[in-house]
């Protein structure tokens, strides 16, 4: 009777949980009409906030990929003093309010900054800040790819004479291959959506750095029906992204030939 | 049994925060972000949401609990008023755009045509809130609409265009009188000529779906009353022309 009654607590909670978590995402469908997507799309607001917003991402998540594999390489491979505060510190803007990341990056690189840079109000700066709150997502979850990699085929093609450089090329980065794509997908839908950070560092302007987050944030005071559009064209990339992602996982586990586990950062 | 303890004090916490606001209902006011530091001091006992007029139109539309609306123009609520949302608006005080640029200077921007220089950084607000409208009529009344290929950002209120002037990363930027005035160590004022000045006025009105409707127009009579009127002005907001 008790394990019955748990059950239909449990089986409420969950529908509740569903309800809550989907009903958003459809009341932006039932808002907006697939001719009215379609249409939008032709609008100079929200063609430019496209273009900005995909060539930011991409070239956010190139400089992601070149810097943090190797990064992630490295501390997945080491143990050193100060590890785990190197990890921590590379962790952190992950949990920082967006808004702060962006006064960081303006008082760091901002004219009057560190730095003393012209980068804010660029598409640089827009790039800079995709690339500072969704580069710690990618890192860590490489971190946990690479760990995952079983140590002995890594020595053993040490042993049989490939230099470290060919290790990480050839054994490394194809094995932990399926956990980078999960990670590096992470990392391009976070990217996608960054807004605090960029409306701080990077300012808005149509054309220039004005990305889709922003638009809808401009467009919300102006044309509801223009910032419904571009929502529910994110979430059909972010969809998009999600599936692809789950696809990328299935079938790096049905390739993996030796043990293989989501292996946590062992820092935590 | 203890954490049943904890959840009591909190229930009883509660409880008597509420009784204690009892007494007085406290009103919901959406006002324009130039009227952060003005209206708290004439009323603090009110709930206050500073925003981008058009942003505050826009949740009230949505149907935003608020009170009050008061509007850094009067073209929103009047467009509110069209459509039933809130009362007919009155004339709340005045103000002036200025041109704010950094202390240091670093553009050495010493009038409005030196924003026509190269490379200048300019940061406005965008055409949808007031004071972007104001600037854009502005430089149409001056012939001046080239500078805008200067413009680096169109931000989302006026306190987001002084912040960034205040903080050096802008040039320059358009804000009103009053706003300037805000951060006089940051940022040097340069008026605009007399006849190129936007008459900028600030619409009041209380929301029809107000709750608090008796106590929300006493609070606007309040604000038009002297007292009120004197604080404003003392924060450099003008006296107001229009009757009403």
């Amino acid at each position: 009777m008790k394990r019955l009654a748990f059950f239909a607590v449990a089986l409420a909670a969950t529908l509740t949980t569903l309800g809550f978590l989907v009903l958003p995402v459809l009341a932006i469908f039932t808002h907006v009409s697939p001719v009215t997507l379609v249409r939008q799309l032709s609008n100079p607001l929200v063609d430019d906030a496209l273009v900005v917003s995909a060539k930011t991402t991409f070239l956010a998540q190139v400089l992601v990929l070149l810097l943090g594999t190797p990064t992630a390489y490295v501390l997945a491979a080491r143990r050193f003093r100060g590890r785990s505060l190197v990890l921590t510190a590379i962790e952190l803007p992950l949990v920082l309010p967006p808004a702060v990341a962006g006064i960081g990056l303006l008082v760091a690189f901002g004219r009057m900054g560190l730095l003393h840079t012209s980068i804010p109000f660029t598409q640089t700066a827009v790039t800079l800040a995709v690339a500072f709150v969704s580069g710690p997502l990618y890192v860590r979850a490489a971190i946990a790819a690479f760990e995952a990699v079983d140590p002995a085929l890594v020595d053993a093609a040490r042993t049989l004479g490939a230099g470290p450089a060919r290790t990480f090329f050839r054994v490394a980065v194809p094995l932990a291959g399926g956990g980078l794509a999960a990670a590096e997908a992470l990392a391009f839908a976070r990217g996608l959506g960054e807004f605090g950070a960029t409306i701080m560092f990077a300012g808005s302007l149509q054309h220039v750095t004005q990305t889709l987050p922003l638009a809808i944030y401009a467009a919300f005071a102006v044309d509801f029906d223009v910032t419904l559009a571009i929502g529910g064209l994110l979430v059909l990339v972010s969809a998009a992204v999600l599936i692809a992602l789950k696809l990328a996982t299935s079938w790096t586990l049905s390739l993996q030939t030796s043990g293989f586990r989501f292996a946590p950062s062992t820092s935590n | 049994m203890r954490r049943f303890g904890v959840f009591l004090i909190v229930v009883a916490a509660i409880a008597a925060g509420t009784a204690s606001a009892a007494g007085h209902v406290t009103l919901t006011v959406y006002a324009a972000s130039s009227l952060t530091d003005a209206l708290p001091k004439v009323d603090p006992g009110e709930r206050y949401s500073f925003g981008g007029s058009n942003a505050l139109a826009a949740q009230i539309t949505q149907g935003a609990p608020a009170d009050i609306f008061a509007s850094a123009n009067l073209t929103i609520p009047e467009q509110l008023y069209a459509k039933g949302l809130v009362t007919r608006p009155y004339v709340l005080t005045h103000n002036t755009l200025v041109l704010v640029v950094p202390r240091a200077n670093p553009a050495r921007i010493h009038s409005v045509s030196d924003l026509r220089k190269p490379d200048v950084k300019i940061v406005i607000a965008d055409s949808a809130v007031p004071v972007g409208a104001y600037t854009l009529q502005v430089l149409r009344t001056m012939h001046m609409t080239d500078v805008l290929d200067n413009v680096v950002s169109r931000e989302a209120d006026v306190r987001d265009v002084l912040a960034k002037v205040a903080l050096g990363e802008a040039d320059a930027g358009f804000v009103y009188a009053t706003d300037a005035r805000t951060v006089p160590k940051k940022v040097a004022v340069l008026r605009l000529p007399v006849w190129a000045r936007p008459n900028v006025a600030y619409g009041i009105a209380v929301v029809t779906s107000s709750k608090h409707r008796a106590e929300a127009i006493a609070y606007l009579r309040m604000l038009l009353g002297r007292r009120a009127q004197t604080t404003l002005q003392s924060y450099g907001f003008l006296p107001r022309r229009t009757p009403g």
